[in-house]
């Protein structure tokens, strides 16, 4: 309404100042690649999830076990199959932990547990807190699929990095036994090696490694190759820089966006084959148990019981959205060309 | 053509060679006797059993004798049951397995196209946002969980669906469909990236011009054009679908050779853990094998780049 009324005279109007100096000038304050990165990573809702889920599911695990004053291996068969009762949420019925059972019955009044005494998660066939395994479960599933990626990371990128900055014969050398090796079913490998070794936390994660390398020395060679001929290495190199300068300084700190991304998506691989040799009798072996072995043995008696494999089913879907979720994130904020 | 396939083919062989040198070699550092009651069998009982089963000879005279057996597609007797052979097994097991791996393959592509393909066209709207986030569900939760969960409310909750075992058409649908989950994600995923790019193409855009009705142009030059790419898929796909058979034939008890591997192993039956594992490397090899061929010949930018390679 005050677009009509308003009259626009010439006497409203004058001259920009054209200040060749100024429009020069940057206006914002300059990002850094990696602030950048965080900046688009930040804006990416999606993974901003992922990544606090993934913390808030470390930090649990980490401490969640203390809270209670069981053990991992406790064991009491006075308190045997327990549903799950939190004192408080007992009278929201949806949620189902108000202690009573898929047959109505008041398990803790039937087995005169103790007042006081509450299993958050309920108990399992032998009287354990499942509390604690599932979150002690955690751990191990995490610190498991922790490690086989930082090995992958270490072995895949000294492979691939020497493979592709040394080329010529060595490259060829090196990428024939990677074909090779390539060709072999990492499942059917997997398998056949914790058959061999005791199935146990340092041989689950040897037998994720020795496969899952490949996949990072290929992304690390394909990376430094196409570095290798660029610009600023070759000037970097005619200013006389040594080898490990420009491994360093230059060739190293440009993989790594690629390198980061290849790790996530390492991690919910791993947690999913360890997950996956539990469940076919091949992971981890009692009393310890990762969230696979408890799933494996809670889908055991789904029928009667089925706290034992609800929680551990939902906290390892959580963990393997949340970093995918976050993969996702970090390939579009790091790499939007890798993009698919 | 000629060259490169040849060429992979030999390296096929390499492969699978070296595979059945692992395996041979792995299952004789294995710890533990096949045979069942093994303090109660005397010395010479033992031997006898250990003569049946070519067990005396030396190892590299076994290992000769397995792969020549092997070359003539011989996979050697169970330990489980007298006088089968492993052969015997993977046939019986395979009429199963390959209907449930082939049904979750058909309905995970057919479903996963059409969520791709919509999910392009309606790009930035709720249903893309909705297909993209059940595709996110769909890579991430893991076939075994999703199965114990829909056996669990569809079958013994609801009843509307057998819980387990092999009975008829109706025992199929649950495992097919967990199955398929991950092909659904994967397919739907992929599509809908390739068909936003061949959108925003030129020749799309040529094609309107000339007068061409939208629903043409879709079907004849976007999708036809998005769905060669997803030949690159099926490799990893295939191997998906083998990983996540041998849990998925567990939870519904289904008879068939992911069923027969698990128990195996719990057996300690080498010939059969042996015999199954080769067979798996076969079975992806091959595939792999021909989608790359395939590749080859449907793309021919391909071709040259993996010719150099």
């Amino acid at each position: 309404m005050s677009m009509s009324e308003r009259k626009l005279t010439p006497d409203l109007f004058r001259p920009a100042n054209l200040d060749s100096g100024k429009s020069e000038e940057i206006s914002k304050p300059s990002l850094s690649f990696w602030q950048d990165a965080f900046r688009r990573l930040r804006k990416n809702k999606g993974a901003m999830i992922g990544l606090f889920a993934i913390v808030f599911i470390i930090v649990f695990s980490l401490i969640a076990p203390s809270l209670s004053k069981y053990g991992m291996d406790d064991q009491e068969l006075m308190r045997a199959n327990l549903p799950p009762k939190i004192p408080g949420l007992e009278k929201v019925g949806f949620l189902g932990v108000d202690g009573v059972d898929i047959r109505g019955v008041d398990q803790y009044e039937m087995k005169n547990v103790p007042k006081d005494q509450n299993f958050w998660f309920g108990t399992d066939t032998l009287g354990r807190d499942q509390w604690v395994r599932v979150w002690k479960g955690t751990q191990i599933s995490l610190y498991i699929a922790f490690l086989a990626a930082t090995i992958d990371l270490i072995v895949g990128v000294a492979y691939g990095g020497i493979s592709a900055f040394y080329g010529g014969r060595l490259d060829n050398v090196m990428q024939r036994i990677v074909e090779v090796l390539v060709g072999i079913p990492n499942l059917v490998v997997i398998i056949l090696f914790i058959i061999i070794l005791d199935p146990g936390i340092l041989s689950i994660t040897l037998a994720l490694v020795i496969t899952g390398w490949i996949g990072m020395s290929r992304i690390v060679r394909a990376q430094i190759l196409s570095l290798k001929s660029r610009e600023f290495v070759l000037a970097s190199k005619t200013l006389g820089s040594s080898n490990g300068r420009l491994i360093t300084k230059h060739l190293l700190p440009n993989t790594l966006g690629a390198i980061i991304i290849t790790s996530t998506f390492t991690i919910p691989g791993a947690i999913f084959f360890e997950a996956f040799l539990s469940f076919i009798g091949l992971g981890i072996q009692p009393p310890t148990a990762s969230l696979g072995a408890l799933i494996s043995d809670g889908f055991r008696s789904l029928r009667i019981y089925p706290h034992l494999a609800i929680y551990p089913a939902s906290i390892m879907c959580i963990l393997m959205i949340s970093f995918n979720l976050l993969g996702d994130g970090l390939r579009d904020a790091l790499d939007p060309k890798m993009r698919r | 053509m000629l060259r490169y396939i040849t060429k992979r083919v030999f390296a096929m062989l390499l492969t699978l060679l070296i595979i059945a040198t692992i395996t041979f070699f792995l299952m004789k550092l294995l710890p533990g006797s096949p045979f069942n009651n093994q303090e109660k069998l005397s010395e010479s009982q033992r031997y006898a059993l250990n003569e049946k089963y070519g067990l005396n000879d030396p190892v590299p005279v076994q290992y000769i004798n397995y792969l020549g057996k092997l070359a003539q597609g011989d996979l050697g007797y169970t330990f489980q049951f007298d006088g089968r052979t492993v052969n015997s097994m993977i046939v019986n097991g395979m009429g199963p397995s390959a209907t449930v791996g082939f049904e979750a393959l058909l309905f995970g592509t057919l479903v996963g196209l059409v969520l791709g393909i919509v999910a392009a066209l309606r790009h930035n709207s709720f249903i893309d946002y909705g297909a993209m986030i059940l595709a996110v569900f769909g890579i991430a939760i893991p076939s075994f969980v999703f199965a114990g969960l829909l056996q669990y409310y569809v079958g013994v909750k609801l009843e509307w669906l057998p819980v387990a075992f092999w009975n008829g058409p109706e025992y199929h649908i649950l495992p097919a469909f967990s199955l398929s989950v991950g092909v659904i994600a994967t397919v739907a995923r992929f599509m809908r990236t390739e068909m936003l790019e061949i959108l925003g193409t030129d020749y799309i855009l040529m094609a309107r011009s000339k007068g061409i009705s939208k629903n043409a142009v879709i079907i004849k030059h976007c999708v036809r054009n998005s769905m060669i790419p997803i030949i690159t898929i099926l490799g990893p796909m295939a191997i998906a679908l083998i990983t996540g058979s041998l849990v998925i034939e567990n939870i519904f008890a289904i008879p068939g050779i992911g069923e027969q591997f698990v128990k195996s192993i719990n057996l300690n039956d080498y010939p059969v853990i042996m015999g199954t594992t080769l067979f798996y490397s076969f079975l992806i090899v091959v595939i792999i094998l021909i989608v790359d061929i395939l590749y080859g010949i449907i793309d021919p930018r391909i071709r040259v780049a993996g010719g150099k390679s």
